[in-house]
């Protein structure tokens, strides 16, 4: 069935239209200005840095900054404070990168992790059991207090959104300034073959709704809550 | 097509809402809020007008190379394993996702909030399936499907017009014991709704914008429900206006930030995804992955005046700004698409018999062209629409046609004028009459009673004088006076 009526489909519009089709080659899209490049351009990381910590607290996120022989105390605090029973992990490299290897081994029985090797309803169902979830992003953007992920067989989709309270580690480095920087990163990983997924998610704040006599509600579908903890020495 | 929320007179529908005081309130409360808060962000940004100018260059060329950009965003969503289907009315579409839902063998189907979705009445075409349930997971939409599938009143906020007391009478026939808080309120949705979520097997998402050069679809949402929507499900049914599209990650993601500054006056929403069908190693997403493109009207805009109507981005700022909106609501204009965009789509869509009131219920105040993220111009196409109406369905087609046409021609050239005026005593003789009338006039040369075709319109409500004779009419008698006074004939 599929594309058995596109032609028919497309021409009709192109008709309607009064325009050829197969024009754009010829035309590709310039933009007219580059305010999407331009706008906070030129700001060091330490700017970036207070910037993303406003921006990310006006959004009710939890900010906080550590360095990497600091991290896991700091991580063991948040289970503490939210009283975290049912923690899911993801499985990845990055935490050698961060000093988080001993931390993790130490978790191995007592946590769950998103793995590769399970089942769409195996780790679906740990991550909706989970009461928190610790992660990694790969970038924070200062504009809007916004972190970004890509899915991987290690962290899944469902991991960012069915635990209760959400932590997510970010190294300074990977502060950017807007959503542009971030695209042109994620399409250039893309475009050489370094990163293969099927979704990318851009996070600003726990999850909220208006929807009732537009009182703002922190914390409907997903985490109840967010934890930034950006790493100043990475 | 079912856009029409009400089989109600328009004037009906506007009464009715005028007597609604919660509602209006509510829309008030909301528009003076948003207006804060939209202002700020956009300022906090700078740069707005050249932001406008960068959206709605976008907008027009896509819309420009429309066919090609869906060409190109069809290939590259079936190079990931997915499946396109073009539906050029609301019926192929349902029938499509109908058939697909029943080769799934779904019986538990979740939804996100999507307009278009609710333009082709998806939700009741599904439920008519054996075994088949469907929950809405936005919070609004549930709250509208578990109050018997009440209308949304606005884009962004579909439950504007319903009070926390109305709100929590719904929940409590869900089994809900707590108080009308609106906190307490949504985490039992959260609860409720999770649980569902969990044994879900298709998901149905519509589409903010689809990114033509690599196949994902990108979503904009506060509650995370349309993640979850794309996560769970091994099956996921996407549902899109035709004109949904943009060339790249990077000009959907120009268009986030505006649809957010414009929508809700936030930086970027809480969720911003972009998103395709699962890929090697992943263990969730969907592995069965449906794009509906949809026309359904749409179409009729295309190489008309009303082509800028398909920039829209559905962002809601004009109804945000609109003192009519303020009046009447999102009920008042009777179709899913209110306020002054719904005013321009909804007659695209579906026609001036069912929506030729709306063009009118506008002050042309252009508040919601000023707004446009994307240069719309709003109020210019409603006067567009009249100017339509006017000419289509209120023009007299008949013979009086021609015969105004052939009066234009006679009183434009001075020779077929003079013939006439000196042939209208004669020809009118047949019409008239000689009865005394109540009134003297200088030349008493009778009237006509009734007149024919587009003389009629004068003699329906008043008698008309016959033409006086040509000797006697003011062109001869001015014509004798200036010959009098150059000859120094006085009348004294």
């Amino acid at each position: 069935m599929t594309n058995s009526n596109r032609e028919i489909f497309l021409d009709k519009i192109a008709t309607k239209a009064g325009r050829p089709r197969h024009q754009l080659k010829n035309h590709p899209f310039v933009p007219i200005n580059d305010l999407p490049e331009s706008t906070l351009a030129g700001k060091s990381q330490d700017e970036l840095l207070e910037l993303a910590q406003k921006n990310s607290e006006a959004v009710h996120v939890t900010f906080e900054k550590t360095n990497r022989s600091s991290l896991s105390a700091l991580l063991n605090d948040f289970l503490s404070a939210k009283d975290i029973n049912n923690l899911i992990l993801p499985t990845c490299d990055k935490w050698t990168t961060f000093g988080l290897s001993d931390w993790e081994n130490k978790l191995v029985d007592s946590a769950e992790f998103w793995a590769p090797e399970s089942s769409r309803t195996e780790n679906l169902a740990k991550a909706n059991a989970a009461d928190g979830a610790i992660g990694f992003a790969d970038y924070l953007l200062a504009e809007s207090g916004t972190i970004t992920v890509a899915t991987t067989p290690g962290q899944g989709r469902g991991f960012h959104f069915l635990p209760t309270h959400y932590l997510s580690i970010i190294p300074k480095s990977h502060i950017l300034s807007r959503s542009r920087q971030a695209m042109r990163k994620y399409e250039a990983a893309i475009t050489s073959g370094r990163l293969t997924t099927s979704n990318i998610n851009f996070i600003t704040g726990p999850s909220n709704s208006g929807d009732i006599e537009m009182v703002l509600v922190v914390g409907v579908h997903g985490p109840l809550d967010m934890t930034y903890v950006v790493v100043e020495d990475l | 097509m079912t856009i029409s929320t009400s089989d109600k007179p328009f004037l009906t529908r506007v009464k009715e809402s005028e007597n609604d005081h919660f509602m209006q309130q509510s829309v008030a409360k909301a528009q003076d809020a948003q207006w804060d808060k939209r202002t700020a962000a956009r300022e906090e940004l700078g740069n707005w007008e050249q932001w406008r100018d960068l959206g709605e260059q976008i907008r027009q060329h896509v819309i420009k190379y429309l066919p090609d950009y869906l060409e190109q965003f069809s290939d590259n969503v079936e190079k990931k394993g997915g499946h396109v289907f073009f539906a050029q009315t609301d019926e192929q579409a349902v029938n499509y996702i109908k058939k697909i839902a029943k080769e799934k063998k779904a019986h538990r189907i979740v939804k996100s909030k999507s307009m278009v979705t609710t333009e082709i009445n998806l939700d009741k075409a599904l439920l008519s399936l054996p075994e088949t349930s469907i929950m809405e997971t936005d919070l609004a939409e549930f709250i509208l499907q578990e109050d018997n599938w009440d209308e949304p009143t606005h884009i962004v906020f579909p439950t504007l017009h319903k009070n926390r007391d109305q709100i929590q009478n719904v929940f409590k026939k869900l089994g809900y014991s707590g108080s009308n808080d609106p906190e307490e309120m949504a985490k039992f949705a959260r609860k409720y709704l999770r649980e569902y979520f969990m044994q879900a097997d298709l998901g149905i998402t519509g589409c903010n914008f689809a990114i033509a050069d690599n196949g994902m679809i990108n979503l904009v949402t506060n509650e995370g429900n349309a993640d979850l929507t794309m996560a769970i499900p091994k099956t996921q049914i996407v549902v899109m206006g035709m004109e949904r599209i943009v060339p790249s990650l990077k000009e959907a993601e120009v268009l986030d930030n505006m649809l957010s500054r414009s929508a809700v006056g936030q930086k970027l929403t809480s969720y911003c995804s972009f998103s395709g069908p699962q890929v090697n190693g992943e263990s969730d997403g969907p592995t069965d992955f449906h794009v509906v493109i949809l026309d359904n009207g749409r179409s009729n805009a295309l190489g008309t005046d009303f082509e800028p109507v398909l920039q829209c981005i559905r962002c809601g700022a004009c109804l945000n700004v609109c003192p009519i909106y303020r009046h009447i609501g999102g009920h008042g204009y009777g179709s899913i698409y209110p306020g002054p965009i719904g005013a321009v789509l909804s007659p695209v869509l579906d026609g001036y018999e069912k929506f030729g009131d709306l063009p009118f219920a506008s002050s042309l105040c252009a508040a919601c062209t000023e707004t446009c993220p994307v240069r719309i111009p709003l109020h210019q196409l409603l006067i567009k629409h009249r100017k339509v109406m006017m000419d289509k369905l209120k023009m007299d087609h008949s013979f009086n046609n021609v015969l105004m046409k052939g009066a234009g021609v006679a009183t434009s050239s001075p020779i077929l004028f003079k013939i006439a005026l000196e042939g209208a005593h004669m020809g009118s003789a047949p019409l008239s009459k000689s009865k005394e009338t109540s009134v003297d006039n200088l030349f008493n040369y009778g009237h006509i009673e009734k007149a024919p075709s587009i003389a009629s319109g004068w003699t329906d409500v008043r008698d008309l004088a016959r033409p006086p004779k040509h000797s006697d009419d003011f062109r001869s008698w001015y014509k004798k006076h200036k010959k009098e006074q150059q000859e120094g004939v006085s009348h004294d």
